[in-house]
């Protein structure tokens, strides 16, 4: 591993407030990512591996401890440098696949893009590269609806890519998919892994635990088991 | 967003919301409609309210003798003022606020034309108050100065005048007898119409001789002096009315010898009061307020509207929050959207507006009905209501899009 990783936590907590309870969904996790692994998050419902992800990819703040990113300390981050932080440096993928009904495949990839102010021409560009990178482009004008299941997911990961991000996080990405189809998006990720990327993937599937390089589980807001995969 | 992703969204959410849009739309539609249609038509009963005002005149002023307080006589019937020809004069030169000052005398008499007998209002006038009533002569010519100063005897008829004196069978140059008193009629009255003030008669229903012709043939029985029964004054500009009034009463009230203030020694009317006192300014205010109010209710429609479309499409917000844009790139995007809505139905509203004006203008009404009354300034106003209604409607809905979390992106159903 190198000397700064991608990604350190450090004593991270995170606290909602449900009603007059308070519960606390992490519990002060470390943890450290280096550049270019494939990290498995698992650990049942409710322990926590949600709201980590949320912390990993920007889109809430800790309630305590550090969160570094690229040796940046993001933890305190405004609201506009943390929209800044997912449009640049992260890509997102959902288990439902969270494409807009109303778009095309190659508008749904443009999205990010649209928040960086690029041209219309070169979105368009970048965006059917994206969708080739996914063996998709001659579905480009397609809308979700008219697709399957699994080329829903490969646009959704064509869109997370679109924006060449440092980190991809990926929720559940086979958990609305058949085995065959789930099998080939974690094909997918996987090539995506060995050309260099850094990928974070939540699941409960122990199949996909046992692939990635490194698994880390997680029970009632903390760290529980952080290993090599066998 | 481009300007035509924003309008097609906003299109969508209407569609995705059909019955609900439509009515909110509509709400929006006849508000600014109701904006212009009323506020014209306010404008037009305004114009239509001075108008039947003004009828017998522009901005005139009657003034009568009254009589002095108990104090300085206790016999009542001693206690009456009149005017004379010479407090008109005293006028003429002395007032300076008024434009126009004439004498007026005035009774219903027996008039006889043929074997026909009519009572009609009979008035003495000099002849700058055919100016001052603004009448207009529709057949044969006027009181000139020469009928004054010789005492000649005759007479313009009013239109209905006309019509119950002499009927089908005379004309100018008929000779009728008032009282016994001959009398040609040398012109006709064009028709005045509807007056919303008149004194005792309408214009149409009068007979007018030269004032010098009256005092002559009927003059006061208890004094030796020329005896003018009212005097009528105009003034330039209606909003020194006040002044004017004073002014006149101060000096009538030296000649009379009563107190400045004595306002039952010298008797005052004048229609621009009542034009005031009427207050359709304030009526045109309230029509406005109402149609904003509409208005206004069209907004919270929109903005209820756009508050439930926020809450239905949160999952697509998180979504754009994650993959990059920023809460500021929400906000905008709700409050063009919402914003757009509220143009659209401002837009309409503004044809249905304008449009039901044009049409209703075009109407023949009869006389003194009112009719809007369109001008670019209440279309501008309408259309600076329906844009501040339709801001303040985006601004809710927008902030709450802006407020969406995140992270509600990962926690879909």
């Amino acid at each position: 591993m190198s000397a700064a990783p991608l990604i350190a936590l450090e004593g991270v907590r995170k606290t909602y407030a449900m009603g007059r309870a308070e519960v606390q969904a992490l519990r002060g996790v470390d943890l450290a990512i280096g550049s270019g692994e494939l990290v498995a998050i698992m650990g049942p419902s409710g322990s926590g591996k949600t709201t980590l992800l949320e912390i990993l990819g920007c889109l809430s703040r800790p309630s305590a401890g550090r969160y570094q990113l690229e040796g940046r300390d993001v933890s305190q981050a405004e609201p506009d440098a943390l929209a800044q932080l997912r449009g640049e440096r992260i890509g997102f993928v959902f288990q439902s696949f969270n494409l807009l009904p109303r778009l095309t495949a190659a508008e749904n990839v443009e999205l990010p893009l649209l928040y960086r102010r690029v041209a219309r021409a070169e979105r368009r560009r970048r965006a059917l590269a994206a969708l080739a990178q996914v063996g998709l482009t001659e579905r480009a004008a397609h809308l979700p609806a008219e697709l399957s299941g699994g080329e829903r997911q490969r646009v959704a990961i064509a869109r997370a890519l679109v924006n060449q991000p440092t980190l991809l996080l990926a929720d559940e990405p086979t958990g609305n998919l058949d085995s065959r189809t789930g099998a080939e998006i974690m094909e997918l990720l996987h090539g995506l892994h060995r050309g260099g990327r850094t990928v974070v993937i939540v699941t409960h599937d122990p199949a996909i635990g046992a692939s990635a390089d490194r698994c880390v589980t997680i029970r009632d807001g903390t760290i529980a088991a952080d290993e090599p995969a066998p | 967003m481009s300007l035509l992703g924003i309008l097609a969204e906003a299109w969508r959410t209407l569609a995705s919301h059909r019955g609900r849009a439509s009515m909110t739309l509509f709400g929006v539609v006849w508000g600014t409609a109701a904006v212009i249609f009323l506020t014209s038509w306010g404008a037009g009963v305004q114009t239509m309210v001075e108008r039947g005002f003004f009828r017998s005149g522009r901005n005139l002023t009657q003034v009568w003798p009254g009589r002095v307080r108990a104090e300085f006589s206790p016999a009542v019937d001693r206690r009456f003022l009149w005017f004379t020809n010479d407090d008109v004069l005293a006028l003429r030169r002395r007032a300076r606020l008024p434009d126009r000052i004439a004498g007026e005398s005035s009774a219903h008499r027996g008039i006889s034309f043929r074997e026909r007998m009519r009572t009609l209002d009979v008035r003495g006038v000099e002849p700058v108050l055919q100016e001052m009533r603004g009448v207009t002569i529709a057949a044969g010519r006027g009181l000139g100065p020469q009928d004054q100063l010789q005492r000649r005897r005759v007479a313009l008829l009013g239109v209905d005048a006309r019509t119950r004196l002499l009927g089908a069978a005379g004309g100018v140059g008929s000779w009728i007898r008032i009282e016994g008193k001959p009398f040609q009629v040398v012109g006709l009255l064009a028709r005045v119409g509807t007056q919303l003030s008149r004194d005792s008669s309408a214009l149409d229903e009068q007979v007018w001789v030269p004032l010098s012709t009256y005092q002559g043939f009927w003059p006061a029985p208890w004094t030796e002096e020329t005896v003018v029964g009212r005097i009528v004054f105009r003034i330039p500009d209606r909003n020194r009315l006040l002044e004017a009034q004073h002014e006149v009463r101060a000096i009538l009230a030296e000649r009379l010898r009563v107190p400045p203030d004595d306002d039952e020694a010298v008797g005052m009317f004048s229609s621009v009061e009542m034009l005031n006192r009427l207050g359709s300014e304030r009526f045109t205010a309230v029509l406005f307020v109402l149609a904003v109010t509409t208005l206004g209710i069209g907004g919270i429609g929109v903005l209820t509207l756009m508050l439930d479309a926020v809450h239905e499409r949160r999952q697509e917000i998180g979504l754009r929050l994650a993959l990059g844009a920023r809460p500021r790139d929400v906000l905008r995007q709700f409050f063009l959207e919402t914003l757009v809505i509220t143009l659209g139905g401002g837009v309409l509203g503004v044809l249905l507006g304008v449009g039901a004006c044009l049409v209703l203008a075009r109407i023949p009404a009869p006389d003194l009905v009112p009719l809007p009354e369109l001008s670019p300034r209440i279309v501008v106003v309408a259309i600076a209501c329906m844009a501040t209604i339709g801001l303040a409607a985006a601004l809710a809905p927008a902030r709450r899009a802006m407020a969406v979390d995140p992270s509600i992106a990962l926690r879909q159903e």
